[in-house]
């Protein structure tokens, strides 16, 4: 599977600090163990308390937050770090679009289902780290079928390559079978996935991950206008 | 396999995650003539059977049962009650007014107009009487006018002398032709043309010049007396027929809670088996591995690793309460791909609509071909929309020979597209139905 780590713009920086917050310490170690391996990523701190872990590591960049922590959804610290500024991914093995769904609202930057794997695992981190979208499988799904009425605006396209990428989880797959290239397939996905920007209500990491996007050329200022819905108190883009 | 059931409707519901079904119900007006019986309108209730021995089975007969008696039972009473409307109306007109007519002929001010009231009369009985035990309605509009001027030109020939008499037989025996022509109409209709009547009555009654306060109060009584028992018969029957009707709907609801429960219990206790089998495997698994009976490196133990956590991640996605057919059709398709080793994922996100049988078939069955064929893993997903269904097949390649499904051909319900690749890395099969 093509996880496409962004690799190009973190090389010669030093490693990028992340945070792992579960209830599970199999799953922590297992965490570390991936992340381990990538040179480009370093695991600050560990343990089952968002505010402690963060008490422990404060400069730590990405967040690696598991959803259900001791028997509880923690959405709303989930929307408390993303207003800060904390750029949180959200794993977890609650899959169902819904939650999916309501993570990206609250300001997840990426929603990692916990069976994706160690590439989607470090790409989504790598991403997260330079405020870019990183949309595995799982959460392509819950996009295109997101049944709600206040639901942004997806082109065809968008939406053709969220459902293929979906489905095959190969990128070369999708840019085979739309006639388009790699590239071409990522950027019709990490569209959709700016585009989610503007749903639910605003937090420091959407208008960071929007901002990013526009300034890699990923949408045009005046595209963003179009789908602009109850964000008015969102910070004016560059 | 499974076999089909016929009628789920979705119940047309916003999509969601497949949590929160409505009922296994359709609830659909009957195309039935008879105003008493569409306009309850009437739910049939399509039932899973419970004895059945694989899912779901076709069972109208069962379905009709608890809606279909509680009609009945409506329909019957307001037959009853149309079977005694016209009873006493004919033989109200044949026993009490035509002796009357008869006996005080010769002093009737013009006979024959009574007579021929009476026979015009008698006719339109007939007719609605006619309509009636047919299970339909008589046109009220004309047959009401044409007893409106009966009733004037018979109070007008009966002249002074009878007019609180039995021969002018249209006083006391004209309501109940009212109540036949109004059959299931509001009851306001009789009220006016019962008021209607009493204009009449009293034009006749000043025009004789019978207006002492003795002669009023006979009227008031005479028009109490002939009007009171017809109102309470037309508003009983439509009250009884309404309590009938309300009782069919609540049988009709009973019966789909009970078969949405039955649905219900049946994927609890297949997911309850399938838990029973990871379980046991993955349990299994876990304890080799711990005694150290089972080495890690060992290929064979990672694919049964693997095995069983795909088993646990499908349960763990399976949150409807009663399943949609076509994901049914697919879980069972994977349930078989995965007791001969395939460890695979079932994905479904939105609710798919209701989809007649061959669109279903021609969605599903190109996959579970394909998935015959499968090694190694397979990911079976499913994105529903209100006018869109993908579903979709992607195992890795192998050397073997494709195995495709039927082809696929345009149907009445919109189109199903059908693809089916392979590139060296993946064998992607995919089914798509758009609605036209």
């Amino acid at each position: 599977m093509d996880a496409d780590p962004v690799a190009e713009d973190v090389t010669g920086a030093p490693p990028v600090g992340v945070a792992i917050v579960d209830d599970h310490p199999v799953v922590i170690d297992g965490v570390r163990a991936w992340l381990a391996a990538e040179p480009r990523l370093r695991v600050l701190a560990t343990g089952d308390d968002p505010d402690v872990v963060l008490g422990a590591a404060p400069e730590a960049e990405v967040i690696l937050l598991d959803l259900r922590l001791h028997g509880r959804m923690v959405i709303d610290k989930l929307a408390e770090l993303s207003s800060a500024g904390r750029r949180v991914v959200v794993y977890s093995e609650h899959t169902d679009p819904d939650t999916m769904l309501a993570a990206l609202d609250a300001g997840a930057v990426a929603f990692l289902a916990k069976h994706e794997g160690r590439e989607h695992c470090v790409a989504t981190v790598l991403a997260a780290a330079s405020d870019r979208p990183y949309v595995p499988p799982a959460l392509a799904g819950a996009m295109v079928g997101d049944p709600r009425p206040d639901r942004p605006t997806l082109s065809d396209k968008e939406r053709e390559a969220l459902l293929l990428w979906f489905q095959s989880m190969s990128k070369a797959s999708v840019a085979r079978r739309m006639q388009i290239s790699e590239h071409t397939v990522k950027q019709y996905v990490d569209r959709a996935r700016i585009k989610y920007t503007r749903a639910g209500r605003p937090a420091a990491t959407k208008a960071a991950l929007l901002a990013r996007a526009i300034e890699d050329g990923l949408v045009r200022p005046e595209e963003i206008g179009i789908y602009r819905s109850h964000a008015a108190t969102d910070r004016p883009t560059p | 396999m499974p076999t089909e059931l016929e009628a789920v409707p979705p119940g047309g519901g916003p999509l969601r995650t497949r949590r929160h079904r409505a009922p296994a119900t359709s609830a659909r007006t009957r195309g039935d003539r008879d105003p008493s019986a569409t306009a309850g309108a009437t739910r049939d209730a399509a039932l899973p059977d419970p004895g059945g021995p694989a899912g779901w089975s076709d069972v109208p007969g069962d379905a009709a049962g608890a809606g279909g008696a509680a009609t009945a039972v409506a329909r019957a009473s307001d037959r009853g009650a149309r079977i005694a409307a016209v009873a006493i109306a004919l033989a109200w007109h044949t026993a009490i007014g035509l002796p009357a007519v008869l006996s005080a002929w010769s002093g009737l001010a013009a006979p024959v107009v009574v007579a021929a009231g009476w026979a015009v009369t008698a006719a339109v009985g007939v007719t609605a009487a006619v309509r009636l035990l047919r299970g339909a309605t008589p046109p009220a509009r004309a047959l009401t006018a044409v007893l409106l001027v009966v009733d004037a030109a018979v109070f007008a020939a009966a002249g002074e002398r009878y007019l609180f008499t039995a021969a002018n037989w249209v006083w006391g025996g004209l309501a109940w032709f009212f109540l036949l022509v109004l059959w299931r109409r509001p009851v306001g209709w009789l009220l006016a043309l019962l008021g209607a009547h009493a204009v009449i009555a009293l034009g006749a009654v000043l025009g004789s010049g019978t207006t002492t306060p003795a002669d009023l109060t006979r009227y008031a009584m005479y028009v109490y007396g002939t009007s009171s028992l017809p109102v309470a018969v037309f508003a009983g029957a439509a009250a009884i027929a309404a309590l009938a009707r309300d009782r069919a709907g609540t049988a009709a609801a009973a019966g789909a809670v009970a078969a949405e429960r039955v649905a219900g219990e049946r994927a609890r206790e297949d997911r309850r088996a399938r838990l029973a089998l990871v379980s046991g495997t993955a349990e299994e698994v876990l304890t080799a591995l711990a005694t150290g009976d089972a080495d890690p490196a060992d290929p064979e133990v990672r694919r049964r690793c693997v095995l069983a956590a795909a088993r646990l991640r499908r349960l763990i996605a399976e949150s409807d309460d009663v399943p949609d057919p076509l994901l049914h059709e697919l879980r069972a398709a994977a349930d078989l791909a995965e007791r001969n080793g395939l460890p695979i994922d079932l994905i479904a996100i939105g609710v798919p609509p209701e989809l007649p049988v061959q669109v279903r078939r021609r969605l599903a069955d190109p996959l579970t071909a394909a998935l015959a064929g499968a090694r190694g893993w397979a990911r079976l997903t499913v994105v529903a929309g209100p006018d869109e269904v993908a579903v979709s097949l992607v195992t890795p390649d192998h050397e073997g020979p494709d195995a495709t499904g039927p082809p696929a051909a345009a149907d009445g319900a919109g189109p199903v597209e059908q693809r089916h690749e392979r590139d060296g890395e993946i064998r992607w099969t995919q089914t798509r139905w758009r609605r036209t």
